[in-house]
């Protein structure tokens, strides 16, 4: 995306221009110093942020960019030397309790800081070159906390001189950068009815953006942008929208009661396209997850991703991946945004690698629908209306339904990549699954779990032991290189577990990811040949991501307990 | 399909032998009601499973299948640990499930030993006498003690069955010696490596991930390769014989009202 028009004109200049540039002279010198001040105090202002693909030494989003594609434009590092990577420091987080704390952050660096968080809800500022700590802020959440799958937190967000971070019991905290100490604390949802915040927080502009998970708890999901001086809530959007407003038709339960647990979720950081503002957040799933006789229709917003105005919250278009899911296909994948010239035509495109086993295409100016295709095994759905509605082929029944992809889905939470130089999607996957899904009866109770029957799956859903018996059938992981253009598979690297790990490429062709094993891998991003590989003795369930300090190329992941960082030797 | 097929004509066979002459005895030796059990089978699914697992064994230091509780010592302290929650991890107060409710996931999971979350084979098989059972099982005839220890012997190879009548129903136990390779559960699955030389080692296999594979072989001594280092590896059939042309009817019943028999230390 060309959002940074060079600013810098020169012409000769007049007399007149001379005399008025004399006496300007030291009254822009002034207001320059002023300026100076002023971006001094304030580090990461929104127009570091808009034009942070231009900044690559820094990690200032949660994918890189606004465009989430989560590609480093650092060249120090390249396919002839990456075998010689070296570790250059382990920070060391006391050890995780159980699968429930796995390490999920993607670190923040910015002017020669590392920010990263530690779960559930434990804020570092680091070296990053020697990872020794500057300060951290502890925070411990209430008891009345309660997330389905996992006490953890998926990056914090930047502005000015203040991080936020949303916590498992659905608070927005505001840290100076500086020193770790809490500006403000707000209040988001209720945890006492299921409601957490576990993902990054989106910045735009002077507004902060973020939604609640707990799909799994009847909530009744929302985005909402607050702002970062005062944490006043500016707007906010439902993802399950009330009788009155538009796309409660899709909510035709006689009692008219379901939107009000509908779910909904959101718990993975939009991307945003500041030319068109708009913002994109995929949504979570419908409550309960399965079993939706209590919510016959659509039931839009859920597993849909939404282009919303990030100054009004309202919603531009909709495109819904699985109508009235019964599956727990939560939409809540990265919307990766790319300027591409599709099958012949230049357009504005975002790229969704879905839970529900499917590649999609959406124009991201209309939401149109131009193309989706199964990455994986796929029963589910048998092909698509021309509009771009699934035809659906399969239900959870009281008798059991063998559906593909299993409940934990082809891809999850796990950031993928996109390489503008390899024009190929990086998408972390868990190959050919299946789950078993029985609709059972289910009722209401605030704060406990409203789902239905767990769906049976071969391997466990967080990846709790790291010993692996399981036989080839039982679930491979991989990460697969997909061709935008028309969905095509160009490489797959397989793993002999599941992978819960991002992705991150690089300019010089390279693609690092890893996985439940433990094992961290740079590719090539051409040909998905394993280049360099480190074990690191614990899952990885974090995205990698890049920087330089001092012209030095590094690539940090976290796994385990650890976040580990790797660079070139001297 | 191949091994739904191999259920069935197993079961097939067991009942030809069985069903006429003998009595036919229910396998349910716990002290909940089948109801109970099966009530809370899908409020197990509902409300536990997500975290605990199909087989009850998903969460380390938590393991539900073994029928022993860390943190509780009775069933009631079950009950109460179910619905007050355990503070600062992800098991939170289950206060939408009644008493009753609440009974029935632990009558559940005391009858989870008997054969696993959600595919218990609760089909009722003839159990004999446990006498004669544990005579056959140190004999010469069955060799069952030269692979399988039960309160010390056997090798680590094979599972030890000390305590297998309490993780285990009597039907399970009868298919496991008639049908050794109709289920084998992780953990008990062998492995086969074949290295650039030609030379050959199974053993049980511990760990394996994309690169490398832990085993404990032949000889019990652990040993762990790397892939790129093998011609050859994969999963084997079990090492289990089977009795179905061995044992008569009656032995069968004898040794499986033995190994039934063996719970453990309480």
């Amino acid at each position: 995306m060309n959002r940074n028009p060079n600013p810098f004109v020169t012409h000769e200049f007049t007399g007149m221009e001379k005399i008025m540039k004399c006496a300007l002279k030291p009254l822009i010198s002034i207001i320059f110093s002023i300026l100076c001040l002023q971006s001094a105090l304030a580090q990461v202002t929104p127009d570091r942020l808009l034009n942070a693909e231009n900044e690559p030494d820094s990690w200032l989003l949660y994918g890189g960019d606004y465009d989430s594609q989560r590609h480093s434009e650092l060249t120090q590092i390249t396919k002839a030397n990456v075998a010689d990577l070296e570790l250059q420091w382990v920070w060391q987080n006391r050890a995780p309790d159980g699968a429930s704390q796995k390490f999920e952050a993607t670190p923040l660096v910015v002017d020669g800081v590392m920010y990263t968080v530690a779960a559930p809800n434990n804020v570092i500022a680091v070296d990053p070159v020697s990872g020794r700590l500057f300060w951290i802020y502890n925070y411990t959440p209430t008891l009345d906390a309660r997330v389905c799958c996992g006490r953890v937190n998926r990056r914090l967000a930047m502005h000015g001189n203040s991080l936020f971070m949303g916590t498992i019991d659905g608070k927005l905290v505001k840290i100076d950068s500086r020193n770790g100490k809490p500006q403000w604390m707000i209040d988001v949802a209720p945890p006492e009815l299921g409601y957490a915040l576990t993902l990054a927080p989106l910045i735009i502009d002077n507004k902060i953006i973020v939604g609640p998970a707990g799909g799994e708890y009847g909530i009744r999901g929302f985005i909402a942008a607050f702002d970062v001086d005062s944490g006043e809530k500016l707007w906010q959007f439902n993802t399950i929208p009330a009788p009155v407003d538009p796309g409660s038709e899709t909510w035709t339960d006689a009692a008219q009661q379901a939107w009000e647990t509908g779910g909904g979720s959101i718990w993975q950081t939009g991307s945003y396209d500041p030319e068109l503002n708009l913002t994109y957040w995929g949504v979570g799933n419908p409550g309960p997850d399965w079993n939706g006789d209590s919510r016959p229709g659509d039931n839009l917003y859920t597993e849909s991703v939404v282009a919303l105005n990030p100054d009004t919250g309202e919603i531009a278009w909709h495109y819904q991946f699985t109508p009235h899911d019964e599956m727990d296909y939560d939409a809540t994948q990265t919307a990766v945004l790319a300027d591409l010239n599709w099958q012949g035509e230049d357009r504005k495109v975002m790229l969704f690698a879905n839970r529900n086993g499917v590649f999609y295409v959406l124009d991201r100016e209309t939401g149109k629908f131009l193309l989706g295709e199964p990455f994986v095994s796929v029963n589910w759905m048998s092909g698509f209306e021309e509009n771009g509605r699934p035809i659906r082929a399969l239900y959870p029944t009281e008798e059991g339904t063998f559906i593909m992809p299993n409940n934990q889905g082809a891809t999850n939470w796990y950031p993928p990549s996109y390489s503008p130089v390899t024009e190929l999607l990086y998408v972390p996957t868990w190959l050919d699954t299946f789950s078993v899904y029985t609709k059972r009866p289910v009722e209401y109770t605030p704060g406990q779990q409203y789902v239905g029957a767990f769906p049976t799956m071969a391997m466990p859903a967080l990846g709790v032991n790291a010993v692996n018996q399981r036989t080839p059938e039982e679930g491979l992981g991989a990460i697969q290189a997909i061709n935008p253009q028309n969905g095509e598979i160009v490489w797959r690297h397989v793993m002999n577990n599941v992978t819960d790990s991002g992705v991150l490429s690089t300019a010089t062709n390279l693609v690092f990811a890893g996985g439940r094993e433990g094992h961290f891998y740079a590719l090539d991003a051409e040909t998905g040949e394993e280049l360099w590989r480190r074990t690191l003795g614990g899952q990885i369930a974090s995205g990698p991501m890049s920087y330089a300090i001092n012209g030095k190329q590094y690539v940090a992941i976290s796994a385990g307990a650890g976040l580990f960082v790797f660079a070139l030797p001297e | 399909m191949k091994e739904l097929c191999r259920k069935l004509v197993t079961g097939a066979l067991v009942c030809i032998f069985y069903l006429v002459p003998c009595t036919l005895l229910q396998a349910q030796e716990h002290s909940y009601a089948p109801s109970d059990i099966e009530n809370g089978r899908g409020l197990y699914q509902a409300n536990c499973l997500g975290c605990h697992g199909n087989d009850a064994d998903a969460v380390e230091g938590a393991n539900l299948s073994t029928g022993r509780f860390r943190r509780a010592s009775s069933d009631e302290d079950l009950i109460r640990l179910i619905r007050e929650g355990i503070p600062n991890t992800l098991m939170i107060p289950k206060t939408n499930l009644s008493y009753g409710d609440t009974r029935a996931i632990v009558a559940f999971l005391r009858a989870l030993p008997s054969g696993g979350a959600l595919v218990a084979d609760e089909r009722e098989v003839r159990i004999g006498d446990a006498a004669r059972g544990e005579a056959l099982f140190f004999s010469n005839q069955t060799q069952c003690s030269a692979c399988h220890g039960v309160n010390g012997g056997g090798n680590l190879l094979s599972p030890d069955l000390s305590n297998v009548g309490a993780t285990r129903t009597p039907a399970t136990l009868e298919t496991a010696m008639l049908d050794p390779i109709a289920e084998v559960r992780a953990g008990q699955r062998f492995y086969q490596v074949t290295n650039l030389q030609g030379n050959t080692v199974n053993g049980l296999l511990l760990n394996q991930d994309t690169h490398s594979v832990q085993l404990l072989r032949e000889g019990e001594r652990l040993a762990s390769y790397q892939k790129e280092d093998l011609q050859n590896h994969g999963f084997i059939p079990s090492p289990m014989p089977s009795y179905l042309d061995v044992l008569s009817p009656d032995e069968v019943s004898d040794l499986v009202a033995y190994m039934i028999s063996l719970k453990g230390e309480e």
